[in-house]
């Protein structure tokens, strides 16, 4: 991570301003004193200025590299108290070789210097304290701004899929294709149409009423999908069959909730909407301990298949797993052949 | 009074039961077939000739519309179906009615009877529909139908090379052969994608991810390679449309 100040040229020249400022103080403050010659001053004050200010953008690297944000107090100053002894130390010795070896003819400078030994590392913490005071600021502006951005973008994802999901919820095709396969069943077969009409109602009651963002068990999702691929039955009749292997443990564990309808709408879609033949719909249900998973696979005509990539359902699944449970790996989707088979991992706690 | 004839055409068998009960108790229409995809229906309406159909238009494989594109001459024609975006498209293709599923009774009676009116006053739907049909409707197209003897392929446009013009027909270059399509350039050129088609020439539209060179051939003349090998000519216009897609 580079050192915030030399990233732009704005900090840059604003870091050479202040630095040059506290030169000219320590310059003024220097020659009013009277107690070395205005040369003198000049360069003391370049000099000791300027290694303090290349040992100040330094210091940027210990604090970046050390922050972490459970460290005790106590921790943190400690570490501070070590790295200012070493800093003023380095800068004061430094300082000292430079001058002298400068100045070294004028034995009253250099018995000034020794003398000023205590007020010199005074200023030196000083600075110290300063320059990590500007730092911390800096470190936490930046996060605190980094957070904002990361809140306000997961509350338009979540708006956002919000909206889609709710639209996705309920097929209009499906629900009116439903309603005259009834209308057609209370003419041949009014018991069906009733059996039809209370299974399409529960079907809408728990997609309607279920709220998204709630776990809710998998025996209650497979009762829905069942009620679903029941309807579809009575439309398509052989054309469609569907298949579940389900562990009987599974059953009771957690799932957010409609999460698989749109596979299961989607393996129908394929499989039996674009399908003339007859076509088997597989749903596998598998747990342990730390995960459920479900496999669906559907037979498709690769041949007609003409829309390339995901869809936007596939792609909703895929951005409520993320928002839920932080992962990007839990959906699967694979193609071989005539075989499409999406499966999809919910962790367990 | 005479008797129509007519053919159901769904995937659903409640939704085909479902006409044949409203319309069981009316003796002057007769339903002389049923199919359940698009394909039964082309052989069936070429077989039995019927006056009216009875049309879904989601279907497996062909959908109704797609279906429509392969009969030379085809009857009227009521849609029925659960999609309500379809009627304007419907309406163009000069449909007697369109019905939205679930649906009465009297609104299928109703809908029969203006069949009844048409083909009792002869007007031929089938040249205007045939018309209508490559007219541009706004509607990007994602495949094409096409029919070599007695097969019917469905092109997905992603596996479209170019197209080149050839009269009144069009040639559609994919990448496992070629098919003749009725059609004109104009046609194509609007109903394409165009993030992913190119007109490069008045005979030539090509799939842009085709294109791998483009070179001089004489003075203001240019040559287009594709990725098959193919290399087609370049018309001015053509060269303004290519400079203009890959700013160059």
């Amino acid at each position: 991570m580079q050192n915030p100040i030399l990233e732009n040229r704005k900090s840059i020249t604003s870091y050479t301003a202040v630095w040059i400022i506290v030169m000219l103080i320590h310059f003024l403050l220097l020659t009013i004193s009277g107690k070395v010659t205005i040369s003198f001053a000049f360069v003391e004050s370049l000099i000791t200025n300027l290694l303090f200010a290349i040992i100040g953008l330094g210091l940027w690297f210990p604090i970046f590299y050390s922050r972490s944000d459970n460290q005790k107090l106590i921790n943190t100053f400690l570490n501070h108290l070590f790295a200012c002894v070493v800093t003023v130390g380095i800068w004061v010795l430094l300082s000292y070789v430079m001058l002298v070896s400068l100045f070294q003819s004028n034995t009253g400078y250099v018995s000034y210097f020794r003398e000023s030994i205590p007020w010199r590392s005074g200023i030196g913490v000083l600075f110290y304290g300063v320059v990590i005071l500007v730092y911390y600021l800096i470190i936490y502006y930046r996060s605190f701004r980094e957070n904002t951005i990361r809140e306000s973008e997961l509350k338009a994802l979540v708006t956002e899929s919000e909206l889609n999901s709710l639209k996705s919820q309920i097929n209009p095709h499906f629900l009116f294709n439903s309603l005259n396969s009834i209308s057609s069943l209370t003419m041949i077969q009014p018991g069906k149409a009733q059996e039809m009409i209370i299974k399409l109602s529960e079907f809408l009651r728990y997609s309607i009423s279920n709220k998204e963002e709630k776990l809710t068990t998998l025996l209650a999702e497979i009762n829905n999908i069942n009620r679903y691929l029941d309807i579809e039955k009575v439309r398509f009749g052989k054309r469609l069959t569907v298949k579940q292997v389900i562990d009987e443990p599974c059953l009771k564990l957690k799932l957010p909730g409609l999460i698989l309808q749109p596979l299961v709408e989607n393996a129908v879609k394929y499989g039996v909407y674009e399908n003339t033949g007859e076509s088997v719909l597989e749903m596998v249900c598998n747990c342990n301990s730390a995960s459920l998973v479900i496999i669906l696979r559907n037979e498709f005509d690769p041949d007609f298949l003409y829309k390339k990539g995901e869809g936007i359902g596939l792609q909703n699944i895929r951005s409520r797993l993320r928002l839920l449970y932080n992962r990007d790996d839990l959906l699967m989707i694979r193609q071989e052949g005539n075989i499409f088979e999406a499966k999809v991992i919910f962790p367990q706690q | 009074m005479e008797e129509i004839k007519a053919v159901i055409i769904d995937d659903e068998e409640l939704a085909r039961e479902l006409i044949k009960n409203y319309l069981k108790e009316y003796q002057d229409i007769r339903i002389i077939g049923e199919c359940e995809n698009g394909f039964e229906a082309i052989k069936t309406i070429a077989e039995l000739k019927p006056d009216l159909l009875f049309l879904d238009i989601q279907m497996p494989k062909l959908n109704g519309f797609e279906m429509l594109e392969l009969i030379p001459d085809p009857p009227e024609i009521i849609f029925i179906t659960a999609h309500n975006d379809f009627a304007i498209k419907a309406f163009e293709m000069n449909a007697v009615d369109y019905l939205l599923k679930p649906y009465s009774q009297e609104r299928l009676v109703a809908a029969v009877q203006k069949a009844r009116e048409r083909i009792q006053a002869g007007v031929s739907p089938g040249d205007k529909l045939y018309r209508l049909i490559h007219q541009p409707l706004a509607e990007r197209l994602e495949r094409i139908v096409v029919k070599s003897g007695t097969k019917i392929k469905v092109i997905p446009v992603d596996k479209i090379v170019y197209l080149e013009a050839q009269d009144d027909y069009i040639m559609i270059y994919t990448e496992e052969g070629k098919h003749l399509k009725q059609g004109t350039m104009k046609y194509f050129e609007d109903h394409l994608d165009q993030s992913r088609f190119i007109r490069v020439h008045r005979s030539f539209i090509v799939r842009i991810d085709q294109v791998t060179q483009l070179e001089p051939y004489s003075k203001e003349t240019y040559i287009l390679k594709l990725k098959n090998g193919a290399c087609l000519k370049v018309s001015r216009n053509g060269l303004k449309n290519l400079k203009e897609k890959f700013k160059f």
